[in-house]
């Protein structure tokens, strides 16, 4: 009787010591990678012509976004095309969309540094060139990287397209536009053959390049004019106040849905005083009401 | 075209078509006899051929039969692509990983693409002609791409529409495949997505009996017999009798410790040769020993080199005849690139004692490599007569062999130097100025300091054809054009495709070199507006057959107007992204260039289907025209 107890005893903790040993072998397995933030994005937005435009993926009108991550690094990136294009016949969605498609490949590629967004801008500039069918046209453009090694988010903005970061209810930084005058923003551009000179061009190197260290709960959004232009600051800080800490992908899509629906709301009204507004009554211009824009919202919140 | 080729083969190490490999020892297995396995399950092309040797079933070691594959993980070299190398659309490092458009059909940058295609080059006046053709193959290689394969596997199903080249079987593990193309019967460019290697998997802890195994094989039977067993022969001192003595005292010994069923075959081979022996006695023709010496030689000169050196080692007088060093005036070693070796290199330099031409292209890879010393003695004691010297992507260059080429070879008339640009670029091309006869100058793809090329083209003044396709941002186009229309009058042949810096001046110097029959500004002169030099150039230069003007964006109707009427002999027109161009511009060239064999008119607009049919019809001529436009998806 007392032997079988004995056994029993063995055979328990030869079990128990058998199933902690997996244990940790199991858990060593997962636990030796530190844990690393990364991103949890999401985007929304509108085309100026709602009713009349087709859904691509990736564009809203002339804007276009794109996100990707690779194991080292989350990245982010909009680019605004300049609307000028249309009365030479040029889309000007087609150059936008092929920044920011080609950004995403150069992200997967050799050649990707994680703390240089601006070189990703420069040489998805080169490969405009490199194409078979020639692209025409401009855009604004703005690249964010989310490095995870270091926690520390890079940024390189061209144009009047930008980023805010949020913590705790406070604005940690917002972009600045990069103007030539009012309504020319910095902008890359491939003029067609011959009007070289006329045309506005921006080397991407020109680009306001930043690196910001953010933390676990950091609201990011990357929006390009459309946004910026038609809700205000305080608006804006009110609805990235309750991103702080959310996890769940739906409800950030919810917030983002929210930003996007009141940039195009405040942008169709043409009664208040949008920052649009006000920026054009500095420039002498008497203009009131929202900016009719395309919107591009992408939200993004760092998360472990 | 995008399409992704997928191979059958053993993954890790290779085995010949008729024998797999035993993880036991190897004399268990000899007297078996076993079916001939197909040594993977879906074998589409697989060629099963006739069993010789031993079969060994290969079922009893993979112990995990399960199927793997993989993609390529690296581009290690290649010979030629259409993008620069800055750049991701169609280049080389789009065929690593998993296909990202197929099984879309089109024209996509995501994918890699060689420079040329079909025929075409072949028809221009830039033609090179192949040295010793009896060396080559019927289907030769013209550019090649080495890959490097991560070895994690992959557990995913290909989709069907794939083609398989045949692979090559070779005795060891690898990691690396060279993939060779043809391009002869291109329509036109093609476009690969991805490379697929998949097999069965192997159990890598054998890998050590197989090595051993496959060192064994290469011995022979006897051989491994021998070293299997324990028997010594006592050895003298007199070593001449040895074999008699052996013959007489220890064959005995020797015999008892082999199988029975051994002595049977042994003994059996003996009476064999006996009788061989004395039927060769009786018969008494003419043969080929009994032939003049010139007539030998005439008929070795039809034989490639491997033939020559196997039939070199039948007999004394056939050694002397495949010696003779007029057997070894033009060398062409590109088709051997996988067995050219230092010791391969030291043995012609023997026998080439009138070197004239040399093709070394493709040789000095990974799996054989030469010492450049080795090379530069060979340089220097065969090079002073060399006339034409090709060495397109050798990979064994160093600074000094470069130098020595410079310094020895002085009657080159043709140096072709494509893709000879190490990533570190280590080449020191100065030497090369001491050139001074050269009609032919190849640099396709290689890295060369803009002063070297200049001084080059001062130093000669015969040159015929010239090649500076892909010279990179260092070489400024405009300050070329300067150097060739003063000193290289009497150029035929121009490539400056994706070259910088060209501009409308550029062009318009060029028209001083009246003789140009081919020239390519392809990618060039891009953000250029021509203005009259195009039609300047046209008109001093009436001879072209050849004019290459893809992504010229800055073309007009006025420029076609004027291709029209001034180059009647024009064969091959490329006119490729260049918008803003009017149909009847494109039936005027049509009409007047009675001689036109190419038109190429991809990413052109105004132009439908059957426009092209039409005229490609009416007017005998080739268009290309694809309206598939890259689609960013």
């Amino acid at each position: 009787m007392r032997s079988l107890g004995r056994g029993s005893n063995l055979i328990s903790r030869a079990l128990c010591s058998g199933y902690c040993s997996l244990l940790k072998v199991v858990t060593s397995n997962s636990g030796v990678s530190k844990l690393r933030p990364h991103f949890i994005t999401v985007v929304c937005g509108f085309p100026k012509d709602l009713l009349t435009s087709n859904c691509k993926p990736g564009k809203y009108g002339e804007d276009s976004w794109f996100k990707t991550s690779t194991p080292n690094a989350d990245v982010l990136g909009v680019a605004d095309g300049v609307g000028g294009w249309r009365i030479y016949g040029v889309d000007p969605g087609e150059f936008s969309s092929f920044l920011m498609k080609t950004c995403e490949r150069l992200v997967h590629g050799v050649n990707f540094n994680p703390e240089r967004p601006v070189n990703l801008l420069f040489y998805s500039y080169l490969e405009l060139m490199e194409q078979k069918k020639p692209i025409v046209g401009s855009s604004t453009a703005c690249v964010l990287i989310l490095n995870r090694d270091n926690s520390t988010v890079y940024t390189a903005n061209i144009g009047d397209s930008g980023f805010m970061i949020v913590r705790r209810g406070a604005i940690i930084h917002k972009s600045a536009e990069q103007q030539h005058y009012f309504n020319t923003p910095f902008q890359l551009s491939m003029p067609p053959p011959g009007y070289n000179h006329r045309v506005l061009r921006d080397s991407p190197y020109s680009a306001d390049t930043l690196s910001i260290p953010v933390q676990v709960g950091d609201a990011i959004l990357v929006a390009t004019d459309g946004v910026f232009d038609n809700v205000p600051e305080e608006l804006l800080l009110d609805v990235l106040k309750e991103v702080e800490g959310v996890t769940d992908p739906f409800k950030l899509q919810m917030i983002a849905n929210t930003l996007a629906t009141m940039a195009r709301a405040l942008s169709c009204n043409g009664e208040f005083l949008s920052p649009f507004a006000i920026n054009a009554r500095r420039n002498n211009i008497y203009a009131m009401g929202g900016k009719p824009d395309d919107i591009t919202v992408v939200l993004a919140t760092v998360a472990l | 075209m995008s399409q992704s080729p997928g191979t059958n083969s053993e993954d890790g190490s290779k085995t010949t078509e008729n024998e797999s490999v035993a993880v036991d020892s190897v004399i268990d297995f000899k007297g078996k006899h076993f079916g001939l396995e197909t040594t993977s399950e879906d074998s589409d092309d697989h060629l099963v051929s006739g069993s010789e040797g031993t079969m060994i079933d290969v079922e009893r070691f993979c112990h995990a039969d399960y199927r793997i594959e993989q993609y390529a993980h690296s581009v290690l070299d290649f010979s030629s692509q259409y993008g620069i190398n800055l750049s991701i659309s169609y280049t080389a490092p789009n065929i690593t990983g998993r296909p990202s458009k197929y099984p879309e059909y089109g024209d996509f940058p995501q994918t890699f693409a060689m420079r040329t295609y079909g025929d075409w080059w072949d028809r221009a006046p830039s033609r090179i002609k192949e040295m010793q053709p009896q060396n080559v193959a019927e289907i030769p290689a013209e550019d090649f791409i080495d890959k490097e394969f991560y070895t994690k596997p992959l557990h995913n199903l290909s989709r069907a529409r794939r083609f398989t080249p045949p692979l090559k079987r070779i005795q060891l593990p690898t990691k690396t495949i060279r993939l060779e193309f043809n391009h002869q019967r291109l329509h036109y460019y093609t476009e690969i997505d991805a490379v697929l290697l998949s097999g069965k998997k192997f159990n890598t802890r054998n890998m050590q009996h197989l090595l051993d195994y496959y060192e064994r094989q290469r011995k022979g039977p006897i051989l491994c017999k021998l070293q299997n067993m324990k028997f010594r022969p006592i050895c003298r001192d007199n070593y001449q009798n040895r074999l008699q003595h052996f013959l007489m005292h220890d064959l005995g010994k020797f015999i008892s410790v082999l199988s029975d069923v051994q002595v049977q075959t042994i003994q059996q081979h003996q009476q064999q040769q006996q009788s061989l022996s004395t039927d060769e006695i009786k018969t008494s023709e003419i043969g080929l020993k009994d032939m003049p010496f010139e007539i030998m030689l005439k008929i070795f000169s039809y034989l490639d080199l491997k033939s020559l050196f196997r039939v070199g080692a039948v007999s004394r007088f056939l050694y002397d005849v495949s010696t003779h060093p007029l057997l070894y005036s033009e060398l062409n070693l590109k088709p051997y690139w996988h067995l050219v070796s230092t010791e391969l290199l030291s043995t012609l330099a023997k026998r080439a004692t009138i070197l004239k031409k040399l093709d070394m292209s493709w040789c000095g890879c990974t799996v054989q490599t030469i010492s450049p010393t080795e090379f530069k003695k060979f340089i220097q004691q065969r090079g002073d007569s060399l006339t034409h010297l090709r060495l397109n992507s050798a990979k064994f260059l160093n600074a000094s062999c470069i130098d020595t080429l410079g310094i020895v070879c002085d009657n080159l008339k043709e140096l072709s130097l494509r893709n000879c640009s190490p990533s570190p670029p280590l080449l020191n091309f100065s030497c090369l100025a001491n050139l001074k006869n050269l009609e032919r100058l190849d640099l396709f793809q290689t890295v060369i300091e803009s002063d070297l090329l200049l001084t080059m083209l001062e130093n000669n003044p015969k040159l015929k054809h010239l090649n500076l396709a892909f010279c990179n941002v260092a070489v400024n186009m405009d300050d070329v054009a300067q150097q060739i229309s003063k000193y290289n009058k009497q150029l035929i042949s121009l490539d400056m495709w994706k070259a910088h810096f060209l501009s409308a001046q550029g062009l318009l110097i060029l028209s001083n070199c009246r003789n140009l029959e081919e020239i390519d500004f392809g990618w060039c002169l891009r953000e250029a507006s021509l203005g009259d030099s195009l039609k300047e150039f046209l008109t001093q230069c009436t001879k072209l057959k050849k004019l290459f003007l893809a992504a010229v964006r800055g073309l007009t109707d006025r420029d076609l107007e004027f291709i029209a009427n001034l180059c009647p002999n024009l064969e091959q027109l490329d006119l490729m992204g260049v918008l803003g161009l009017s149909k009847e511009r494109y039936i005027d060239i049509l009409q007047k260039c009675t001689k036109l064999q190419l038109l190429d008119l991809c990413f052109c607009d105004n132009i439908m289907d059957y426009d092209v049919a039409l005229w490609s019809r009416t007017f005998k001529v080739d268009i290309k025209s694809c309206q598939v436009p890259n689609d960013f998806r």
